[in-house]
């Protein structure tokens, strides 16, 4: 046998080969074990199939109040013969000499014809050579025992005195081998341990999950030939808004939908010539008047497009692949699916043969590598893309189609007063969509709790 | 996006031959979203640049289109009419200079039709009209008006009895008591003349854009319609006029001009307008090749008419058809005409490299290092609040940055720090088990004009043997290992550390940051049960630049 035990298993089994019956508490005697440590071992070998444990409920006879009395001073009865022992007696000397007990005395002496009574005098009659369970009293005496120990009619009399016997239910377990335990030998290997026992649980030191994901996006565009830019989450309006061909009357300008900084305007928000030629795009098709100190005013950025845009302004490249990943912002109310600060991805491609059919190649090579392949795609909206679509992917664990990437050509209303002369593809969204899908979140709040339990229980290969 | 409630047997009765599946399949390549299906009843979330979806009406002419049912541009059919004079005063030229207006005759309409021409009317009210700012539009009952109209001025304490009252009330009334007027009353401001509409009766029949009168109210009895688009601009007002036109005309009713006079203002004429664009632009856009008859056939599915000139195409747009600014947004008219469901993919292979932005690269390599250490990366907000950041730990608020009107309570201030919310998240797992130790790295803010955005890095570690010289060493070793660098500490005060417990952390001479025992006030506020170490350093100045 190959088994490896336990010190605490190996000295219950031998103990229990000497002697095949053992309560726990006869086996702490014979093995040195604490209570827990033999109550632990029994189980193990229980598990293992090598010990049987029967529980047992027998009764246990003590006596009572009155019972210990008796045992002590004698029967009530036997104290009363015994005072008649040397001739009659009268009534009130015997009640003073017997106290509590003088009635029940008297009253079964009576009955059984032991005493007879004239006038005022008590004396003796056919006193018994023994007393009805007298020798069950002091056999029971301090102890406890077993009722199947003890003469039933006895018992039964003694059951029927007040407070004379109490009646225990006793709980208890014996142990046995099973016979494949019988035969265990054990090696003489006696430094083996039990490599199959639980070990304590170590937590990894790990990088956040949400950021995992963000770094896994990252790479993917890296290696499809995409360089990284970052710019800053507070923005002008101007770059956020303005150049992207969003009015200033526009509602999702508004302080209910977006973060705008207090206090600050900024003052230099682009070159002169980008501010003459956005404001013209948005007086020309939106027909209203355009202010420039709308434009000044510092928000927290909606998207991240805004640093996407203000790189091609100051770029104007004619060929170009890069995207912007980092934190966007929305006031919104915090909910199960929606944070008011959130991550983004967007990537643009710069080139005078892009193509809607190669933005939509782009998105389908993304989705493939993050192992979503059933994708199709829907028209949209956006006020600065055109034509503009969105990718839905099909997520079989909630069985139905989601939004994700939002894509579309930057409109010559935004490219051309920035003058840049060539297609631009862009598109992008939320990671924590993307995040909540690869580790199974309903609650995207479940990110920003750094909730140890979590970060430190979450699968990183998922 | 504004969403609107219809159903599917109604418009399969407005589309024609058609299967409620096919109806389904195909709204979401108009560009409308379902939302939500019960049965017969379908949720749709429209674009708010086509307010013409915003009744089943107009859907089902985009349907139409679509399924090669009806294609070709929806013509406006306006008998001319010279029984509906309306003469423009000059005092509404500083409030609200224009009006437009249409007559819609011999329609039926049910309960539901007014429900959704209501729903049209707020929705263009909130869209173009920029919650009635812009543009606003009023529904009369014709036949309550007596011709000719005026656009004119009164002053606040003129009465008559709005919709939905039974009395009187004046002009300030309305503005003060009704929640229109609460709503919409400052468009307005405070002149004392606003702008109403009188019939030849001197009675008043709107006055917008709060509220129209009682009398021309629209019931399920109602037969003949008066519309009047009031606004700032008269192409806006024309724009919304039309939308409602085409929508009025799909219904049933048969449309009569209106004929407009006075300053600044004339009747509005509905014109389709004229565009061209180079069919080459389109294919090159769409990366297809498509020959001139298909690109005229997505046209006309799209609803609009088309003819081929050369290698042109020039369009014709229906006046409803705002959205349509230039040749781009036809592109994508063909895109939907020929349906995004038949545009295949493809991968143009890259001529460019990939490469990761330095400031990603050495925070990865720094989040790699601290794990080394056993640091698990915690992420917070950079958006949080005035208890995380300064109540909870002592921390000065003479520089606090908060952004306006935040709807949530945790999130209205831009963080100076990182620490503060990893204490913050050490006191929300003092039932998970010791030690814990934590950092993050991310873009700290300070106010300023123009604004600092600095990116930081914070580490803590909680456990009942917690201190300064193991928090140093951390530091220490992850700036060595990180970046090669070493740096001193020099003792300071601090009030989230603990005197005598705290120092400055220099590097070259320079501060770069704090590191210390967490001041035991802030334990106890916190009620953390452990010693807490942290530092927090700048990378931005110092390590960044350092490396670069």
């Amino acid at each position: 046998m190959s088994q490896v035990f336990h010190d605490i298993e190996k000295k219950i089994i031998t103990s229990l080969k000497d002697n095949p019956k053992q309560t726990p508490e006869t086996l702490e005697k014979s093995t040195n074990l604490s209570p827990d440590q033999i109550r632990r071992g029994v189980e193990w070998l229980k598990l293992k199939n090598l010990a049987i444990v029967n529980e047992s409920k027998t009764n246990v006879i003590s006596l009572g109040k009155n019972g210990i009395e008796s045992f002590q001073k004698g029967l009530p009865e036997k104290r009363l013969l015994d005072l008649l022992k040397n001739g009659p007696k009268k009534l009130s000397d015997l009640q003073k000499e017997l106290g509590l007990v003088f009635g029940p005395a008297i009253g079964l002496s009576r009955k059984n014809n032991w005493i007879e009574s004239s006038s005022e005098q008590i004396s003796l009659k056919n006193p018994p050579s023994e007393f009805p369970g007298e020798k069950t009293l002091k056999q029971i005496g301090n102890n406890k025992l077993l009722e199947n120990d003890i003469d039933k009619n006895n018992l039964l009399m003694l059951l029927k005195r007040p407070d004379f016997i109490i009646k225990d239910i006793l709980k208890s377990k014996e142990v046995t081998l099973t016979d494949s335990a019988k035969s265990i030998i054990f090696s003489s290997s006696s430094g083996a341990i039990d490599v199959e026992a639980k070990v304590p649980e170590i937590f990894v030191a790990r990088t956040h999950p949400l950021k995992d994901t963000i770094d896994e996006i990252r790479e993917i565009f890296v290696t499809l030939g995409f360089s990284e830019i970052i710019g800053n989450m507070t923005q002008s309006s101007f770059w956020n808004f303005d150049a992207l061909f969003t009015p200033q009357d526009h509602p999702a300008r508004e302080l209910q939908d977006t973060f705008y900084v207090d206090g600050v305007l900024t003052k230099k928000i682009a070159t002169p010539e980008q501010i003459r030629r956005v404001s013209e795009s948005h007086k020309k098709n939106w027909r209203y008047y355009w202010d420039i100190n709308e434009a000044r005013k510092m928000v927290l950025r909606t998207h991240t497009t805004c640093v996407t845009i203000k790189h091609l302004a100051e770029n104007k490249p004619d060929e170009a692949q890069f995207f912007s990943l980092g934190r966007v912002f929305r006031n919104e109310k915090v909910s199960y699916k929606h944070l008011v600060e959130f991550n983004q991805i967007e990537g643009v491609v710069v080139g005078k043969n892009a193509n809607l059919r190669n933005l939509m190649g782009i998105q389908r090579e993304f989705y493939k590598r993050i192992g979503i392949t059933k994708i199709k795609f829907w028209p949209t909206f956006f006020p600065y893309t055109e034509p503009s679509l969105q990718t839905m992917v099909y997520n079989e664990q909630l069985g139905k189609w989601i939004e994700l990437f939002g894509m579309g050509i930057f409109r010559p209303e935004v490219t051309k007063p920035l003058g840049i002369t060539k297609p631009v593809l862009a598109w992008g969204g939320g990671i924590e969509r993307i995040a909540m899908l690869k580790y199974g979140l309903d609650d995207v709040r479940e990110f920003y709790n750094n909730n140890l339990g979590w970060l430190r229980s979450v699968t990183k290969c998922q | 996006m504004p969403v609107i409630e219809l159903s599917y047997s109604h418009l399969q009765k407005l589309v024609g031959k058609v299967t409620k599946k096919q109806i389904s399949d195909f709204l979401p390549f108009l560009g409308l979203d379902i939302e939500s299906e019960n049965k017969d009843l379908v949720r749709i979330e429209y674009s708010p640049n086509r307010p013409d979806y915003s009744t089943d009406f107009g859907i089902a002419l985009g349907l139409q289109g679509l399924l090669g049912i009806k294609t070709g541009a929806i013509k406006l059919k306006i008998k001319k009419s010279n029984k509906y004079p309306i003469s423009v005063k000059s005092g509404v030229s500083k409030i609200r200079p224009f009006v437009t207006g249409i007559i819609a005759k011999n329609g039926k309409i049910d309960d539901k039709t007014i429900k959704q021409l209501m729903t049209m009317q707020e929705d263009l009210h909130f869209g173009i009209g920029r919650k009635r700012r812009k543009s606003s539009i009023g529904i009369h009952d014709l036949d309550k008006i007596s011709f000719p109209l005026v656009f004119t001025t009164t002053n606040r304490h003129h009465k008559f009895t709005p919709l939905n009252s039974d009395k009187d009330l004046s002009i300030s009334e309305i503005l003060i008591n009704t929640d229109v007027g609460k709503n919409y009353g400052d468009i307005l401001g405070n002149a004392s003349q606003v702008p109403i509409i009188l019939d030849s009766n001197q009675q008043i029949i709107s006055f917008p854009p709060i509220i129209n009168a009682a009398v021309t109210t629209v019931t399920t009895k109602t037969k003949n319609l008066f519309v009047e688009v009031t606004g700032m601009n008269k192409d806006d007002t024309e724009d919304m006029l039309s939308v409602v036109a085409i929508i009025l005309q799909s219904v049933g009713f048969t449309l009569e001009s209106v004929k407009i006079s006075g300053t600044k203002n004339s009747s509005p004429k509905f014109e389709p307008r004229k565009m061209i664009v180079d069919s080459s632009l389109i294919n090159q856009t769409l990366g297809l090749n498509l020959t001139m008859s298909k690109i005229i056939l997505s046209l006309k599915k799209s609803r609009l008419d088309a003819f081929s000139k050369g290698t042109n195409i020039i369009c014709t747009i229906p006046s409803y058809r705002f959205d349509i600014f230039g040749s781009m947004d036809l592109v994508e008219e063909v895109a939907l005409g020929y349906g995004i469901q038949n545009l295949e993919p493809t991968l143009s292979p890259s001529q460019t490299i990939g490469q990761t932005n330095t400031v990603s690269l050495q925070l990865k390599l720094l989040d790699q290092t601290m794990i080394g250490l056993g640091y698990l990366e915690a992420l917070n907000s950079s958006l949080t609040s005035k208890r995380v950041l300064y109540d909870m730990t002592c921390r000065n608020t003479s520089k606090i940055f908060s952004v306006l009107d935040s709807k949530s309570l945790e999130h209205t201030i831009l963080r100076d720090a990182i620490l503060p919310g990893l204490l913050e998240n050490i006191s929300k797992n003092i039932h998970e088990s010791y030690p814990q130790k934590i950092f993050e790295t991310g873009t700290v803010f300070s106010i300023g004009n123009p604004i600092s955005e600095k990116v930081s890095f914070s580490s803590i570690s909680a456990h009942k043997d917690a201190n300064f010289t193991e928090m140093k060493s951390i530091l220490q070793s992850s700036l060595k290992t990180g970046f090669g660098i070493k740096i001193e500490t020099k003792t300071t005060t601090h009030p989230t550390f603990e005197e005598g417990h705290c120092a400055t952390v220099i590097l070259n001479g320079v501060s770069i940051g704090v590191i210390g025992k967490i001041n035991s006030k802030i334990i106890k506020n916190y009620k953390i049960r452990v010693p807490v170490v942290g530092f927090e350093i700048s990378l931005s100045e110092s390590i960044f630049n350092f490396k670069n």
